[in-house]
Parts: structure tokens; C-alpha cells; sequence
């Protein structure tokens, strides 16, 4: 046996494919690692204040790798950093405060959104700020007066972009003459205005969201989709693992005691996996999802029960079959042959064949069965994983809004990962299936 | 070595061994063939019906065939009292008391107040026809409410595409397989065999692909449908049209399955050629078109039409969400509309649906195998 | 001994094929003589490739062929010379024919017995219509002892001996000049074996068609050859007169072979050879069964040619040139 995977090395398309999976495993321990369990659902679960400053639906940043692509980032300019503030008292407790935040600009494509995020101390007043934009022409446009509280989404505000033209903020004031074009140089936003009680404080940050972000974009929700690439891979891998052996060793037993207890039960259990074969296995995960629980736990669990009498059930008998009438066994029990021994020796050479290629080829079918199924809608509600990734984007018609990245994405990594088990597999049940080495 | 002459064998191979005639021969096949298939449709019946059975107490996990019931019988209670004169004049409150008499004697009536075990049979005939009163939110293309309706004016769509992509599945891996195994160690072969873990990825997933591809990059063909809307009034139009949005869902179904189906059926088909018969027919001087076909593909058949019916069955399942993603008004796409309008009796009929189609696949099969495998026909062994 | 009886020549047949572990040289250098209406037998055990001889008359060659040289005269004509496609039309089933092993393969499953016996009479054009076929069919049939409505079963209905049978009329179906039969009983019982024997014993007596037999069991095979040959590790070794070479072979593997097997009215002892057969990947350089011989001496060191040590006997051994 150990003959067979010396020969493994031979097919350089198993070779990938492993070279393959072990870079997967160690991305998902590292991934696991830097970001843990509970700080990824944390993350993943979206709420407004994590996100805030990632743009909605924003592509990868490495597509401007391109060369004709300079695609807008996100910068944040703060008060407190980047920016100047001064604060002077006029008495009574009234203070005046000028804030000003420079930034350069020089990318091909606007900004999706500008925001401004206020942190604000005060009291019965709050601060009382005026805006004005400076453009790198050096024309100066009041933009407006707001209170120095909470957040300003200068993109929707009507006012602002009737001031423009009909052009929402974040393109109006970045217009250059040429409409598709940004005007490129340093951008400022002043910010004039008084607080009107001693302790008083406020600190801003503007924030001027790019058309990309990150390693894998971000989705609808603003969240950086790389998270949920990185922890959708264990997800998937250990899904895909766990209901492979669970599956495998259930019927593994079962074919065991169908074989040695012969006649009834084994006539049962043929029974029972044709009755398996019948049953439509999405729609009774999709009906236990909707009407039981949609706890990756319940799904696995489900699966692998559905699974239990498959058609690998006659494949696994078949083999059991074998050895229980092989004398080889009656052989080395007569010469004194400890447990241990006929099994190692005897038996696994013969289990093992059998076993190895068909779970390592089945491992990509519940990868996938669990990513339908996340892709219907009724995945785990909490964990990242890469279907529900495509489900967001399908229900969002990323790819009908020029968001394929949102699609493919994770797409892409569950091909790899699907098409990374079966070269292996394949390979595998080539070195084992003597039948298929004699041609 | 002395001459032993021993009279010939006398053997009692069959209970036919003094049939004569062909024609009592070819009735006691068909009637082996018709039995068989009789055998055949009672099993995977009972099949079904337990596949029923379980679709049915998981659907009553979270007690909802009792809401649909209920529902069911809040709906007639109101269109009777509405409908009567006596009843429909009464004050408001009155005749809402009185509706809810009617419900809770209906309730008694149905049983809804006995444990659910008893009620099973009920719920059981009741599923195997598909009787499961009006969809609140949905309708068939038809306009009707009903449930049955709703479901059974989707089928054919769904035929539609999976019976156009299965057969062209079928056709085009067996004779690209049939061609490979004559090229063994080709270049074609070397491609089919590294390009046969594509089929790890589901259609849907080559669905999405295609999509971007040809309908958004280069839109040369649709996006989604079975038929341009509103649709071509000639039937030449119409089926034009279909024929155009049939290309790419086909055309994912045929890459998720045809490079796995076609590696294979040509390692059947090698492995097979090793077969003495194999050799034997060479050494009789068939020509090797005649010995492909006699002696390769007609006893490799049945095994491959075994491997097809298992693809059939995993395609199915694909289905659900091929179906949606390219928005072809099929059970699939039913399927997922009444996963997210929460509809239970719609989402309830499909998967039963989905059961009786995976049992008549299972029966076809059948079929097919008593035709092809002499082994059926005569009866003698072990069947399948 | 004129040409004019020589049905079969063969000269220098070379067959090697390629495998993971190297060139196997399975048939290495072959040559002998067939007389019309004679029969025979190709001795040797397993591995001394003779199975691979006979398949290679019918050009049987294996996927992974290597070497396939040397001449063979059908009637006076070199019929390696012929192009595949003449071949098949030509030699094959219809000048010469083959009963295979008696394994449970040798007959497609899926047709009927009666059509794959009446087959080649339809491929080759000598029969053109089914019913003429069948008719032959029904005749070789006859001939071999297999009852006619055998012709409507599969062969799955068969048992083992009525299949061998049936192989048997299928390959006299065309009268062919030379039927080869590689090990035609060796998968059979005894009984069956003896049956079998009887029909080819009856056949050989009742037309002309020369026989060449190849097999390990020496105990049946003596009741039909006329002539014999001894394969030995990829090569002649002894061809003479079958009676002169089951009562007195000369070459020492041929008396090792005939003191190991058993008669019935005499008291024997019976013997056995020590040692392996040599491997056919990388043959010994001269005599090939000189390590085990008891009777080596310093010249086996040399590959001995064949010498002619009477009329029509051979021999490949220094003792007798």
C-alpha cells in the first residue's frame, strides 16, 4: 500500500491538488487564529459602527493593479490627526472652533460617498458648525450649515445636491470640467463654527469612501468581504471533513454489521439505500432548515444522517463481503496472529483502498452541499461562509450592478477548493483500483 | 492415458431446455420483463411513500402541516359563512363567534385536536396528491391559488430543460467516450482527464459564470427565462426564442457533469476492451467498428446507464438553484421563491414532487435495464 | 516431406512487449513446421510463452507491443506481410481459427450463443443470408455435440463444457485450414475435460483441418497431438513425434517433464525440477534451462541451436549435436 502512494507523487495533478489543499489548511489555521471565533461573528454580524467607514459594494483594492485603473481609496481624515483644529474661547463659555482638513486627491474615479462623523461633547446646544469646500482651484463653496453632532452624509443631502447641479456630493464637488473625471490635487474641508458650553469638545472625521477596499471588496452591508472569504474556508473545510467521516464511518459500520449479521438486516439495509437514493436530500435539508433550525450543527447533522445509506453503502458491503470470506484472516488466526496484527496487516490493506479515494472525492460534495444550501438563503444565520457570501450578492444583483467581484470571489475559492479534492481523489482511486492500473 | 468415453452430459440447465418454439419463449420473456417491472414500480412506490412519510414529520416538526391545515380550514369556514345568507347579515362580532365555532368543529372533525401519529394517513394521502389547499402569497402561472396547481404548471418547464440537457448529456459522453477510449494516452484524453474535477462545482456555479460571460460582457445571449416576454406569438418564434434560453442553462448542466461522465465511461469502456470477448471477436476478424459496438458498447451499457441514473438524481438536486439563478420558471425557481416567502405548503409540494421525479427516474432506469441486460430478460441469477 | 504438405512455417517469431519492469522477450526466436491434417502440441508451463506464441500466429498482439518479427508461410505465403486490414479479412477465422481458454469471458454476454457461432460466416461474406448462417451454424453444432436449441440461449445459461463446445463449433464454423486451441480445458472439470477431449478426438477424425494445441497439461494433450513441441522459457527447445515424445524425449527438460507426470499402468516415481523458470525480462545468456539441468556442462555457457537429430526431431541442446 505504501507502494500505492509513493506512486501518487507520479500525477502531477494530485501533487497540485494536495499542494493545494495543505495551502488552504494552513490559510484557515492562520485565519483562525488571528482572527478568533468570536471576533469574527462580531465582525460579521455588521452593525453599523464597525462598518461605518467602508464603502457599501466597493471592488478590490488589487484591481488597480491594472494599469488603466486608478480607482478611488478610502481616506479618513480626522480632526485630531490629520487635519488642524484650533479652538478659541469668546467667553461666556462660548468657544469658536475652526477645523481644517486637508487631503490629496489624484485617483481616476470619485469617491462613492462622503461622510462626516462628529465626536461632540455639549450640553443643551450642540455645536453649531458651517462647511465650506476647497477644491484644488482654490474655489470655495459653502457647502452648508449643519449641527456638530452624530454623522452628516453629505452624499444625501438634497440640498447640497441641488447646490450641485443634481450631482450628489461626493461627484459634484470633486467635478473637474471634464464630466468623468475627478479634479485632482488637495482637497479641504473647513469647518467654522462655535460651541457653546465650557466642556464643550468636538473632533471630526471626514470620511471620503473609495471605489475599492481591501482584499476582496466589501458587500452591501460594508463589510470587508475578506473576512468572510478567509473564515468562510475552514468553515467549508471542516464542514466538508466532518460530514465526510461522519458519513463514511456510519456507513462503514453499518455495512460492518450488515455483512456479519447477514441475511434480514442486510436485506433491510439494501433496502434502505434505495429508499436513499430516493429521497430528494436538498428539499428535506431546505424543509428542516426553514422549519427546524438553521444551525450549521443541525445541517451537518442532517446530511450525514441523510447520507448514512448512500450508494456507497453496496461498495463498502461489497468489501466486507470480500473479507469476511477471504481465509486469509482464518489463516493468520490459526498461526497466532494477535488483533492488532490482522488488522494492521490484514485488514486496512484492504480497507484502505476502498475508504481513502472516496472520502477524499466526497469531501468537495458536502463543501458544496452546504454552500447550496447557503446560497438559498437558509445557511447558518451567525458564520461567514463562502454560499452566503453568493447569496448576498445574488439577492443583491451584484451581478447585474457591475459587482461581479462579489460573486466570483467566492466563487472562485470554492471551485479551487472543490476541484483541489477531486484532482486528488481522482488520482487516488487510480493508484488503488488495480482494475483501472492495468491499462 | 486410456480412453474413458463418458456419455454426454446430461444437463438440466433451465426449466426451458425443452422449449422449441420461439414464440412461448418470447411470451415468458415479456412476461419476465413485465413482472419485473411490476417488482420494480412496487418498490421504489414504497420507497416514495416512506420518502413521503419522512418529508411529512419534518415538515410537522415546528407543527406546520396543522397550520396549513388550519389555515386551510379558516379559509373555508369564511367563504361558507360569507356565501351564507343567514349567517352573512349577522352583526360583526357575532358572526366572527360564530365562525369560530364553525373552525373549532371543522378542527374536531379533521382531528386536529388527535395526536399527530394518528393523523399521518391522513396527511400521507393527502401528500402522495399533492392536497394542500390555496398558497396565500403565491399563484400559478394559471392564476389559480391552489397549491397542486401551483406546482404541477411548473413541471414542464423543468422537463423541459433537464430532459434537453440530460439527453444531450447522455449522447454526447458516451460517444466522446466511446472516441477516447480508442485514444487512449492522447492528447484529448490527457485534456478530458485534467479537466474531470471540474465537475466537483455544481451547474448553478457554471451558471453564474456563463451568465457574466455571455449575457452581461457579451450579451449575445439571455440572461434568464425560458422565453423572451412576452413571448413570440408563432410557434416558430416560440421555439426559436426557447431554444435561445435554453443555450446557457444547458450549457452549465453540460459542464458540471459531461468531463466526469466522459472519464468514466471511457474507463468502463477500457476496462472492457481488456474483456477475452473482447479479443476473441478481434481474432474472429470483426471489423472494429462492429466489435466497438457489439462487443464494447452493448455489455458496457448497462453499467453506464447505472452511472448516468445517479448523475440524473444528483442533477435534480442541482436543479433548485440553476433554476434560479437563471430565473427559468421551473420548480426550482418555485422552490426558492417559496423558501423566501416562507411558504410551507408550496415549499412542502415541491419536495415531493422532487421525490415521485426521483422515483420515476429510478423506474426508467429500471425499464431500461430489463431492455438492455439479457440477464433480466431470461431471469436466471441474481437481480439488480 | 515435400512443401506441398507444410501448412504452416514458422520462422524466427519474435514477440517482446514492454511493461513498468522492462522488455519481457515472451516469444524469442520461434520456428517450427505444421504438416497438413496433423495436430500439434505446444507443451510448456506457465510463463514459457506459449499462450503469447499461438496468439501471435493470429497476430494477437498485446497493447504494449514491442518487437513482433519473423515469417509466417500459410500454404507457401508470408502472411506477415499482410496489412492489418488484409489480415482480418483475409486469415483471420477464415484460414485460421482459435478456441480460446476455457475462461467464462470468452463469449459476449449480451448476445446470443447461436448468433456470435454464426457471426463470422456473415463478416466474412460466406454466408450472406441469416438463415443459410444459422443453418451452418446449426451444423457445427451438431459436429461438437452441442444440442441446437443451445443456439437461442446466452451464454451465462451455459454451464463451462457447453460453452467450451460452443467455442469449439464457433471456430470450425468456416472450415478454416488451422484451428489453434490455447488450453481448452484447463478451466474444466475432469469429466468435462474428458468430453471435450472426445469431441476434438471425433473431429479430428472426421475433417481435415490441422490442429495446433497449447497447453500445460501434458496427460490430455497426448491424446490427440500427432506432433510435439516444448516451449521452455520463451523458446523451443524439443519438437518431434508425439509418440516418440511421450515414451522417450531427449531434451533434459522434456524427460524432467515426462518423469513428473504421472501413467497409469506403470509404477513410477514421480519427480520434480528443482528451481524456477528464468525470467523472460532479462533471459540468461545461453542455455536457458542450464541451471537447472542435471546434465550441464561447460558448453551450455553458449545458446545450443536447434539440431535435427532425426527425421523431423529436434532438439536445443549441446548433447546432441
Amino acid at each position: 500500500m505504501m507502494n500505492s502512494l509513493k506512486l501518487l507523487i507520479r500525477y502531477p495533478a494530485a501533487v497540485a491538488g494536495v499542494l493545494i489543499i495543505f495551502f488552504l489548511i494552513t490559510l484557515s489555521i492562520i485565519t483562525v487564529i488571528t482572527i478568533p471565533y468570536s471576533e469574527a461573528i462580531r465582525l460579521w454580524r455588521g452593525d453599523a459602527e464597525t462598518w461605518q467607514e467602508s464603502p457599501r459594494t466597493a471592488w478590490p483594492e488589487w484591481i488597480n493593479i491594472l494599469p488603466w485603473e486608478n480607482r478611488s481609496t478610502t481616506q479618513v481624515l480626522s480632526s485630531e490627526e490629520t487635519g488642524t483644529k484650533d479652538v478659541r474661547a469668546l467667553g461666556e463659555g462660548i468657544s469658536e472652533i475652526e477645523i481644517e482638513l486637508p487631503f490629496q486627491f489624484h485617483y481616476d474615479g470619485f469617491p462613492t460617498e462622503l461622510t462626516l462623523f462628529f465626536q461632540s461633547v455639549y450640553g443643551e446646544r450642540p455645536p453649531h458648525i458651517e462647511l465650506t469646500w476647497i477644491n484644488p482651484k482654490g474655489q470655495e463653496l459653502k457647502i452648508g450649515t449643519i449641527e456638530g453632532r452624530g454623522a452628516h452624509r453629505l452624499s444625501i443631502d438634497d440640498e447640497l445636491t441641488r447646490k450641485l447641479d443634481g450631482r450628489p456630493a461626493h461627484k459634484g464637488l470633486f467635478l473637474d470640467t471634464d464630466d468623468n473625471r475627478p479634479l485632482k490635487g488637495e482637497y479641504k474641508l473647513k469647518l467654522n463654527g462655535w460651541m457653546f458650553a465650557e466642556e464643550d469638545n468636538l473632533d471630526v472625521r471626514l470620511v471620503v469612501y473609495g471605489q475599492v477596499h481591501g482584499l476582496a471588496g466589501t458587500d452591501h452591508l460594508r463589510r470587508d468581504l475578506s473576512i468572510g472569504l478567509f473564515w468562510g474556508i475552514p468553515v467549508a473545510l471542516a464542514f466538508g471533513f466532518l460530514a465526510a467521516i461522519g458519513a463514511q464511518l456510519n456507513t462503514f459500520m453499518l455495512a460492518a454489521i450488515g455483512v456479519w449479521y447477514g441475511k434480514w438486516l442486510d436485506g433491510i439495509f439494501r433496502w434502505l439505500t434505495q429508499v436513499n437514493l430516493i429521497l430528494p436530500i436538498l428539499p428535506l435539508l431546505i424543509m428542516i432548515g426553514m422549519f427546524f433550525s438553521r444551525s450549521i450543527w443541525v445541517i451537518l447533522g442532517s446530511v450525514i444522517i441523510l447520507s448514512i445509506f448512500g450508494s456507497y453503502y453496496f461498495v463498502l458491503r461489497a468489501m466486507f463481503l470480500q473479507i469476511k470470506g477471504a481465509s486469509y484472516i482464518e489463516a493468520a488466526k490459526a498461526y497466532g496472529a494477535g488483533d492488532a496484527r490482522i488488522i494492521f496487516k490484514y485488514l486496512m490493506p484492504k480497507i484502505i483502498p476502498v475508504l481513502l479515494p472516496q472520502f477524499v472525492s466526497i469531501i468537495p460534495a458536502y463543501v458544496f452541499l452546504e454552500a447550496t444550501i447557503s446560497v438559498l438563503g437558509l445557511g447558518d444565520l451567525h458564520l461567514p461562509t463562502l454560499g452566503k457570501i453568493i447569496h448576498d450578492a445574488h439577492s443583491n444583483a451584484a451581478i447585474f450592478n457591475g459587482q461581479a467581484y462579489w460573486m466570483i470571489l467566492p466563487g472562485i475559492i470554492l471551485l479551487v477548493m472543490g476541484v483541489a479534492f477531486a484532482m486528488v481523489g481522482y488520482t487516488l482511486d487510480r493508484v488503488f483500483n488495480p482494475r483501472l492500473r492495468q491499462i | 492415458m486410456s480412453n474413458i468415453e463418458i456419455p454426454e452430459e446430461q444437463e438440466n440447465i433451465t426449466e426451458l431446455a425443452n422449449e422449441s418454439a420461439s414464440q412461448k419463449f418470447f411470451n415468458k420473456s415479456f412476461a419476465r420483463i413485465f413482472k419485473y417491472m411490476l417488482t420494480r414500480l412496487f418498490t421504489i412506490g414504497i420507497a416514495v411513500v416512506v420518502g413521503i412519510i419522512l418529508t411529512i414529520f419534518i415538515a410537522n416538526w415546528g407543527g406546520y402541516l396543522d397550520e396549513i391545515k388550519k389555515a386551510t380550514i379558516a379559509e373555508q369556514v369564511g367563504i361558507s359563512v360569507r356565501e351564507n345568507p343567514a349567517l352573512r347579515d349577522l352583526p360583526a362580532d357575532e358572526r366572527t363567534k360564530v365562525i369560530q365555532e364553525m373552525i373549532a368543529i371543522q378542527e374536531r372533525r379533521m382531528g386536529l385536536d388527535r395526536p399527530f401519529l394518528t393523523r399521518t394517513p391522513g396527511y400521507l394521502i393527502s401528500a402522495l396528491t399533492l392536497n394542500f389547499g390555496w398558497a396565500p402569497t403565491m399563484t400559478s402561472p394559471s392564476g389559480s391559488r391552489e397549491v397542486r396547481l401551483i406546482i404541477l404548471e411548473r413541471l414542464p418547464a423543468t422537463l423541459v430543460l433537464f430532459g434537453t440537457a440530460q439527453l444531450f448529456l447522455f449522447f454526447t459522453a458516451l460517444f466522446l467516450a466511446l472516441f477516447l477510449s480508442r485514444r487512449y494516452g492522447s492528447t484529448l484524453d490527457k485534456i478530458i482527464i485534467a479537466l474531470a474535477p471540474a465537475s466537483a462545482a455544481p451547474a448553478w456555479f457554471y451558471g453564474i459564470f456563463l451568465i457574466l460571460f455571455f449575457a452581461i460582457i457579451f450579451p449575445v445571449l439571455p440572461f434568464g427565462g425560458m422565453v423572451a416576454a412576452p413571448p413570440p406569438l408563432t410557434t416558430l418564434g416560440y421555439a426559436l426564442s426557447l431554444i435561445e434560453h435554453l443555450v446557457l442553462p444547458v450549457l452549465a448542466i453540460l459542464l458540471s457533469a459531461i468531463f466526469v461522465s466522459t472519464y468514466s465511461w471511457r474507463t468502463f469502456f477500457l476496462i472492457h476492451s481488456s474483456e477475452d470477448y473482447v479479443e476473441m471477436a478481434k481474432a474472429k476478424g470483426l471489423p472494429s467498428r462492429m466489435i466497438e459496438r457489439k462487443y464494447v458498447l452493448r455489455p458496457t451499457l448497462p453499467p453506464i446507464i447505472m452511472s448516468f441514473a445517479l448523475t440524473v438524481i444528483t442533477m435534480w438536486m442541482g436543479g433548485i438553484v440553476l433554476e434560479s439563478v437563471f430565473v427559468w420558471p421551473g420548480l426550482g425557481t418555485l422552490f426558492f421563491e417559496a423558501i423566501g416567502r416562507g411558504e410551507t405548503a408550496v415549499i412542502l409540494g415541491t419536495t415531493i414532487i422532487y421525490a415521485y421525479l426521483l422515483g420515476a427516474t429510478l423506474f426508467i432506469t429500471d425499464i431500461i435495464f430489463a431492455l438492455i441486460d439479457p440477464r433480466v430478460k431470461i431471469g436466471t441469477g441474481g437481480n439488480a | 516431406m515435400t512443401n506441398k504438405d507444410i501448412l504452416l512455417e514458422v520462422e524466427n517469431i519474435r514477440l517482446y512487449f514492454r511493461t513498468g519492469a522492462g522488455l519481457v522477450q515472451a516469444v524469442d526466436n520461434v520456428s517450427l513446421n505444421l504438416k497438413k491434417g496433423r495436430s500439434m502440441v505446444i507443451v510448456g508451463e506457465s510463463g514459457s510463452g506459449k499462450t503469447s506464441f499461438g496468439k501471435s500466429i493470429l497476430r494477437l498482439l498485446p497493447r504494449n507491443v514491442h518487437t513482433y518479427t519473423g515469417r509466417v508461410l500459410l500454404n507457401g505465403t508470408d502472411i506477415m506481410t499482410l496489412s492489418d486490414e488484409q489480415f482480418r479479412r483475409e486469415i483471420r477465422w477464415k484460414r485460421i481459427a482459435m478456441v480460446p481458454q476455457a475462461a467464462m469471458n470468452s463469449l459476449n454476454p449480451v448476445i446470443k450463443v447461436g448468433v456470435q457461432v454464426a457471426e463470422p460466416l456473415l463478416v466474412h461474406g460466406i454466408a450472406t443470408q441469416n438463415g443459410i448462417a444459422r443453418e451452418l451454424a446449426m451444423k457445427a453444432c451438431q459436429q461438437v455435440g452441442l444440442p441446437v436449441d443451445f443456439l437461442d440461449r446466452y451464454p451465462f445459461e451455459l454451464s463451462g463444457g457447453m460453452r467450451q463446445r460452443a467455442a469449439i463449433a464457433m471456430a470450425l464454423v468456416t472450415k478454416p485450414e488451422l484451428v489453434l486451441l490455447d488450453e481448452p480445458t484447463s478451466a474444466l472439470d475432469v469429466l468435462t475435460q474428458a468430453n471435450i477431449m472426445n469431441v476434438l478426438k471425433r473431429i479430428k477424425r472426421e475433417i481435415d483441418t490441422s490442429f495446433i494445441l497449447v497447453t500445460h497439461d501434458i496427460a490430455t494433450s497426448s491424446e490427440i497431438a500427432d506432433d510435439a513441441a516444448i516451449m521452455y522459457a520463451g523458446q523451443i527447445v524439443e519438437v518431434c513425434n508425439a509418440s516418440l515424445f511421450y515414451r522417450e524425449p531427449y531434451h533434459p527438460y522434456s524427460k524432467k517433464l515426462m518423469a513428473s507426470v504421472p501413467t497409469l499402468r506403470k509404477d513410477k516415481e514421480l519427480e520434480f525440477i528443482k528451481g524456477q523458470p528464468p525470467s523472460l525480462i532479462e533471459p540468461p545468456r545461453g542455455c536457458r534451462f542450464a541451471e537447472r539441468c542435471p546434465s550441464r556442462f561447460k558448453r551450455c555457457s553458449e545458446e545450443p541451436n536447434l539440431f535435427d537429430v532425426s527425421d523431423g526431431h529436434k532438439v536445443k541442446c549441446w548433447l546432441y549435436s
